[in-house]
């Protein structure tokens, strides 16, 4: 179709990572765990010590590199940086946020889930008749 | 004719103007019905990409619950010390589970439609070529049927093995015996078998994960084509 943008073709990209120990270490077992020539990782252990700054710069350069597909991010850390998640709109990579062991997953907090529901909302369909 | 003509200028103007404008309500009528079918088709595969998306992540609490259970398990089997983040080893390494991005060959949509492929253990790097044809063929989103799956049957599950095929199936479980040996090594030669299964949880978390994204990408195209619409 004339004008829609193309996804290039990515043979091999990294999934990363943005979750507590337990998580990022299974994960890892899993065989996602990648460290560049310059020790960089793609991914980040989130615990009482992490600063919200240091999940900001995470999730940016995650949301940055080319070589990231997916970027997986318990629910919880993302409502730390809910601002900056919610704003994402690229479909590379795919931002998912998902369960921890504390968390339960919720889906009113999702922010794919969030922006899609107003399609169900009596408000809008409401909207669209006027 | 040409007398009748004269006689009538009106009657014999007026007949084909009236079939004219018949035509022309009976094409609009037709090209709004279809519109409102296409509308009606997006609509629908929403709706069932929502449902899916959901679905899917109902299944993936349970795999990372038993995957989180089983490390808990290692834990108290060989100590807390030796299944920590601290044992990470921090050298260059590559990742050997990967996934592979490709354009959706959904055409019809007018938002971009990433498809992605689980490659687990380096085997895509195997057989590369089988695998992108096989990825190309599945990612025109489908209609699921609720039944005894929760997978979409979009066939991109079968694609994760589908790399498998040019190699023998000894090939392939050795292979991946030892990839997995590898992993597990970090945390020493002799491990605790609760982190073997923790490390299946965690691929089955993975697959599932990979799904997930996918439908993510259909659900925000078909999104984007019923309120661009």
């Amino acid at each position: 179709m004339a004008g829609r943008p193309s996804i290039p073709t990515i043979s091999s990209a990294l999934i990363a990572i943005i979750a507590d120990e337990d998580t990022v270490t299974g994960f890892l077992l899993a065989g996602v765990g990648n460290v560049d020539l310059r020790k960089k990782t793609n991914y980040l252990i989130v615990d009482n010590k992490t600063t919200v700054k240091q999940i900001e710069d995470a999730f940016k350069e995650f949301t940055t590199r080319e070589d990231i597909a997916i970027v997986l991010i318990s629910q919880y850390v993302a409502n730390m940086i809910r601002f900056l998640v919610d704003s994402y709109n690229r479909p590379v990579p795919a931002i998912l946020e998902i369960p921890s062991k504390d968390h339960p997953y919720d889906p009113a907090h999702d922010s794919v889930l969030s922006r899609v529901k107003y399609l169900f909302s009596a408000e809008s369909v409401a909207s669209d008749r006027r | 004719m040409a007398a009748a003509t004269e006689e009538h200028p009106g009657s014999t103007g007026f007949v084909p103007r009236a079939a004219e404008e018949v035509e022309e309500v009976h094409e609009a009528n037709e090209e709004e019905r279809l519109g409102r079918d296409d509308d009606g088709d997006e609509i629908l595969r929403f709706m069932d990409s929502v449902d899916g998306h959901l679905l899917l992540m109902d299944s993936l609490s349970p795999a990372l619950r038993r995957g989180w259970i089983d490390l808990a398990g290692a834990r108290h089997w060989i100590g807390t010390s030796r299944v920590s983040s601290t044992l990470f080893d921090h050298k260059e390494q590559s990742a050997a589970t990967k996934v592979q991005v490709v354009d959706s060959a959904d055409l019809q949509s007018s938002e971009p439609n990433p498809h992605f492929v689980l490659s687990k253990w380096h085997l895509q790097e195997k057989s590369n070529s089988n695998d992108a044809v096989s990825a190309q063929d599945n990612t025109k989103p489908k209609l699921r049927f609720r039944g005894s799956t929760t997978f979409p049957e979009d066939g991109s599950h079968e694609a994760d093995v589908a790399p498998a095929e040019s190699w023998t199936g000894v090939d392939t479980r050795s292979h991946v015996q030892r990839a997995r040996s590898k992993a597990l090594s970090v945390f020493g030669a002799l491990v605790s078998p609760k982190l073997r299964t923790s490390q299946i949880s965690f691929e089955t978390a993975l697959e599932l994960i990979v799904e997930l994204a996918n439908s993510r990408s259909n659900m925000l195209a078909s999104f984007f084509q019923i309120k661009d619409g």
